[in-house]
């Protein structure tokens, strides 16, 4: 809140000067976050935090300040002198929805003559960022600057019945308020009502048919305490935020209520003359009775971790205007009514702790017992795929989970985002982040094509991070890592374009290095594009996607170069693989390259797996050398050569035993797959 | 007879002259005048047989003569070819090598990762939950009822079902506490989501979470550890600040500067002048969060921190702006190639 320095100065016997006070002030909780100058004064920001909205107020501010020391807080005198005319006379008040409103205090002044106020006033609250308006609005915005509860005039004559009602709203019911916007009412709502017609909002702003004017000569003050949740709701609604409505929603002082319309009355008379009637209109004279919290000393000092003397305690108590009694070792502290922050004994050690300064509290650092600490959840597996990644060339980006609707279901096809409906955030900031992914490529493929047209000659992004499912009520999230390959890959004297076997195998890498079992592959269509997809499974669940991204999600990112995409799944609850060491191989091995001619439809997986169906036992492994398509083979045809490592663990083979088992399978195959080999 | 063999030496060094420092012409002219088969000087050998007695010795020194020179031309040529070759074969070793690219890694994930080191060796472990989250472990667990003022300051994204994209790391301290009696020493990284977008704001966000639950847990004890992790995480020259604030699940609550790591303390732009940055929420732990989650507060006392890793990675890497680290730009994570940490 905007406060001035001299305003906060007048309620303190001796005070600091600007520089010091402020400094106290920011020392205790109260950060005073810009000082600026205002003539000879200082207007100030200070950052009130939501739970003390007894300090929105240059009184509540003062009392903060004397509790630091830096002044005495004078005591609050508040006379006023009365006419003979009754106030019951009048005016009347009803209480209808005492929920909303537990107290309603009123008084009414007759013969005022409305007009500008004096400068010193109108200066004071320019300087507070309010707009001076006439002398009596204005004295209900200075009493509320000067003691933190909000206050309202009224036109009495503008009252039908000179009664006040205050009630739920009726449904339907509409009201002006003194913004000049019509705003439609719900019964969640409190108004004041006169005999007719809603005249205010309750506790947020009042109406327009009820405005003080020029030519208002009876004026009915109002002085309540509204509930904070019902204002709040109101507030929240309407979306009418307020001077009033942020101290009821925060919590207002009942106590309050009946000092602050005599201040407001006996200002107005010395503002605006006139005669204030006799006695005050209160519906709950009666305050409830105050909360007593125990302050138990042995368990501050444990809790602070030090001792604090009991003399600062009793000293900081009295100038925070807590009434306390002694016990044994207790203090029983009385909750002001102002304090609506207090409520357990850890509340008045904060209270102790701000006051004598965590600066002065020592460090120690707890003692350690318990297990070493381990990473838990998902980090295990999340970080071993970030350095995976990393290893293979990679760099990482991190990307918003939410995306267009449109950008996320391009890649609806996919077998990892099929698993369930997307999650739609029912407020989203803008269009462009509507919905949650459920494929890390719906963001990372958007950064990578802002890489190609920054000119990046080539992208190698990764990403780990969620994506998100519904299904029947429930949303789930799973981890990913997802990679976007593009442009141009190899060193510079032998640079290629990124093709379908370089995701492939990246996805083979982290696979292996994840732990799982040799992934199968099958090709795959949308959103791949055709001929150019594939998905990979263990153990018959599909765990990566990989291929050149199709037309739909290219026309959607018109990236200059086509984008070759991995998709992940990591699943938290795998246990990463512990390696263990095998017997290193001591008989050296016989290599013996076999050139297969077969059709191309029979695929590189199934020519292999009928080598092992029929390999013999020495075969350790086969591995791809060349595939050639060409003229040296027939239309449909092409030669695969195979390299087969053959090793026996207990001796070395000879090269006899080699060619004799390399031509029965050639023979096997040969009568399998009816492939040659010339 | 006799000039036949002057002939052939002349034959010879032309041939020699014009294969040059070539191997492959060299061999050529190798081949013809010293090759064992049909070579010029076996010819001339045999053609030595034949002569007649008298002109043999003659023939035959001069043929001897001949055979050396050529041997000698040869090998001498063969040298300087040798020598001429291991030249060309020389690389320009100032292009450059085929280096392999090296990954890099987020400057968000190097900080996590140096947060999470810190603390593992103060006996911490690292946890995680879950993005989505109810309202109970998001706000009312922790002390923010329906209603609280202080669900104004932190405007959430709401999801159907009453779901919501958290809004902090604090509701994994909630499920950390459901499902772990104390002692716990925790830390919770992971990203958040919040409805507001700025230059200084994102829609999401990391933040790293801080729990230490225990008997006897006091205020003293968090201003050690907080002090203790950021004079590792920065310097152990900079100052340290708790200043009172007020957060619904810490009681008391602090804000916590440090000195400005830009200017040092003199005052600059990142800092606003004051030369203080503020780097982290914390406090003890309100005793209404203990009993939603069953535990005594009478017998337990605990402190929480939290920290936005977003920050703390700009004011380590220096990095100017907070929307570049969520721009996918991969010269950003190029720069700190290998994965390096400061």
């Amino acid at each position: 809140m905007k406060a001035l320095y001299s305003w906060i100065a007048s309620h303190l016997r001796n005070p600091l000067a600007p520089a010091e006070l402020a400094q106290r002030l920011t020392a205790v909780g109260l950060n005073v976050e810009l000082r600026e100058p205002w003539g000879r004064d200082e207007v100030w920001e200070v950052d009130v935090t939501t739970n003390r909205p007894d300090c929105l107020s240059h009184r509540g501010l003062a009392r903060e300040a004397a509790a630091a020391e830096a002044g005495e807080l004078k005591p609050l005198v508040v006379e006023v002198r009365e006419g003979d005319t009754p106030v019951d006379a009048l005016a009347k008040v009803a209480v209808e929805d005492p929920e909303g409103c537990p107290r309603y205090c009123a008084r009414v002044i007759r013969g005022v003559r409305v007009g500008p106020s004096p400068p010193w006033l109108a200066e004071r609250l320019t300087a507070c960022g309010i707009r001076p308006i006439n002398n009596v609005v204005d004295a209900t915005n200075y009493v509320l600057f000067d003691l933190g509860h909000p206050l309202h005039a009224f036109d009495l004559a503008k009252l039908a019945g000179h009664e006040i009602r205050v009630r739920r709203a009726k449904p339907g019911e509409r009201l002006v308020t003194l913004d000049g916007v019509e705003r439609l009412l719900s019964p969640e709502d409190v108004v004041i009502a006169d005999g007719e017609k809603p005249v205010a909002l309750a506790g947020i702003m009042g109406g327009a048919n009820s405005e003080i004017t020029e030519l208002t000569t009876a004026v009915l003050l109002e002085s309540a305490y509204f509930d904070p949740v019902r204002v709040r709701r109101t507030r929240r609604r309407l979306g009418l935020d307020t001077e009033a409505s942020r101290r009821f929603e925060r919590g207002a002082d009942r106590a309050m209520a009946r000092m602050a319309v005599d201040a407001v009355a006996q200002l107005i008379l010395e503002l605006a003359g006139g005669e204030l009637a006799k006695g005050i209109l209160d519906t709950a004279p009666v305050l409830p009775t105050a909360k007593t919290i125990p302050l138990p000393l042995a368990r501050l000092a444990a809790f602070a971790g030090c001792e604090i003397p009991e003399a600062f305690v009793r000293h900081l108590l009295e100038r925070l205007e807590i009434p306390f009694t002694q016990g044994e070792g207790v203090l029983f502290c009385q909750v002001p009514s102002h304090r609506v922050d207090l409520e357990l004994p850890e509340d008045l050690f904060e209270e102790v702790l701000r006051h004598w300064g965590y600066d002065r509290i020592p460090s120690v650092l707890p003692p350690q017992h318990g297990e070493p600490g381990t990473r838990q959840g998902s980090f295990p597996v999340t970080d071993r795929a970030r350095d995976l990644a990393q290893a293979l060339g990679l760099a990482e980006a991190v990307t918003y989970a939410f995306v267009p609707r449109e950008v996320e279901e391009a890649f609806a096809a996919s077998p990892l985002v099929a698993k369930g409906e997307p999650v739609v955030l029912e407020n989203p900031l803008s269009a462009r982040m509507a919905v949650m992914r459920r494929s890390l490529w719906s963001s990372l493929a958007e950064a990578a094509t802002a890489n190609l047209r920054r000119g990046a000659e080539r992208v190698q992004l990764f990403e780990v991070g969620r994506v998100f499912f519904a299904q029947n009520g429930r949303v789930w999230e799973e981890e990913r890592l997802a990679a976007i390959l593009a442009g141009e890959l190899g060193p510079w004297d032998g640079r290629r374009r990124v093709d379908f076997f370089d995701v492939k195998g990246l996805a083979e890498a982290l696979a292996e290095g994840l732990g799982f079992s040799e992934l199968t592959w099958e090709s795959w269509g949308e959103p791949l594009a055709a001929g150019f997809g594939a998905v990979g499974r263990s153990s018959d669940t599909v765990v990566a996607v990989v291929g050149r991204l199709g037309e739909r999600c290219s026309a959607l990112f018109d990236a200059p170069r086509p984008l070759w995409g991995l998709e992940m799944v990591l699943d938290p609850g795998r246990s990463l693989p512990q390696p263990s060491f095998a017997e290193l191989p001591r008989f050296p091995a016989v290599v013996a390259d076999l050139t297969v001619r077969h059709p191309e439809n029979l695929p590189y997986a199934q020519l292999v797996a009928t080598v092992w169906q029929f390999a013999p036992p020495i075969l350790e492994r086969v591995e791809p050398v060349v595939r050639y398509r060409g003229e040296k083979v027939g239309p449909g045809e092409v030669k695969t050569t195979l390299r087969l490592t053959y090793r026996h663990p207990e001796r070395s083979l000879t090269q006899e035993e080699v060619n004799a088992a390399h031509f029965a399978l050639m023979e096997k195959l040969a009568h399998a797959l009816g492939v040659t080999f010339t | 007879m006799l000039a036949e063999l002057s002939e052939v030496r002349k034959a010879f060094d032309q041939a020699l002259a014009a294969a040059g420092d070539d191997p492959r012409k060299l061999e050529e002219v190798r081949v013809r005048f010293a090759g064992r088969r049909s070579g010029v000087l076996r010819k001339l050998e045999e053609k030595l047989a034949s002569l007649p007695r008298e002109e043999k010795p003659a023939f035959g020194r001069g043929l001897n003569e001949l055979k050396r020179y050529i041997e000698t031309k040869l090998s001498e040529a063969a040298t300087k070819a040798q020598a001429s070759q291991v030249r060309e074969e020389r690389e320009d070793v100032t292009l450059p090598g085929r280096k392999p690219p090296l990954g890099a890694l987020h400057p968000v994930t190097l900080v996590r990762r140096q947060v999470e080191e810190i603390f593992l060796r103060m006996g911490y472990s690292v946890a995680d939950g879950p993005e989505v989250e109810d309202d109970w472990h998001n706000f009312e667990a922790l002390n923010i009822p329906p209603d609280h003022p202080a669900r104004d300051t932190q405007d959430t994204f709401y999801l159907p079902g009453g779901l919501l994209l958290r809004t902090h790391t604090s509701p994994v301290q909630i499920r950390t506490m459901e499902r772990f009696k104390p002692p716990i020493r925790v830390i919770i990284p992971g990203r958040v989501y919040r409805r507001d977008s700025d230059l200084r704001h994102s829609p999401m966000f990391h933040q790293v979470e801080g729990l230490v639950v225990d008997k006897g847990i006091s205020f003293a004890h968090l201003k050690a550890t907080l002090e203790a992790f950021l004079h590792r995480l920065f310097d152990p020259s900079l100052k340290v600040r708790l200043r009172p604030s007020f957060f619904p699940f810490t009681e008391p609550s602090a804000e916590v500067d440090i000195t400005c790591v830009m200017c040092r303390g003199g005052g600059c732009a990142v800092c606003s002048g004051s030369g203080w940055v503020e780097i982290l929420g914390a406090g003890m732990v309100d005793p209404r969060v203990f009993r939603a989650v069953g535990i005594d507060p009478d017998q337990y006392t605990g402190f929480a921190f939290g920290l936005g890793l977003d920050r703390v990675a700009m004011l380590v890497y220096r990095i100017p702006d907070l929307r570049l680290l969520f721009s996918g730009d991969e010269r950003l994570a190029r720069q700190f190639p290998g994965g390096l940490a400061r």
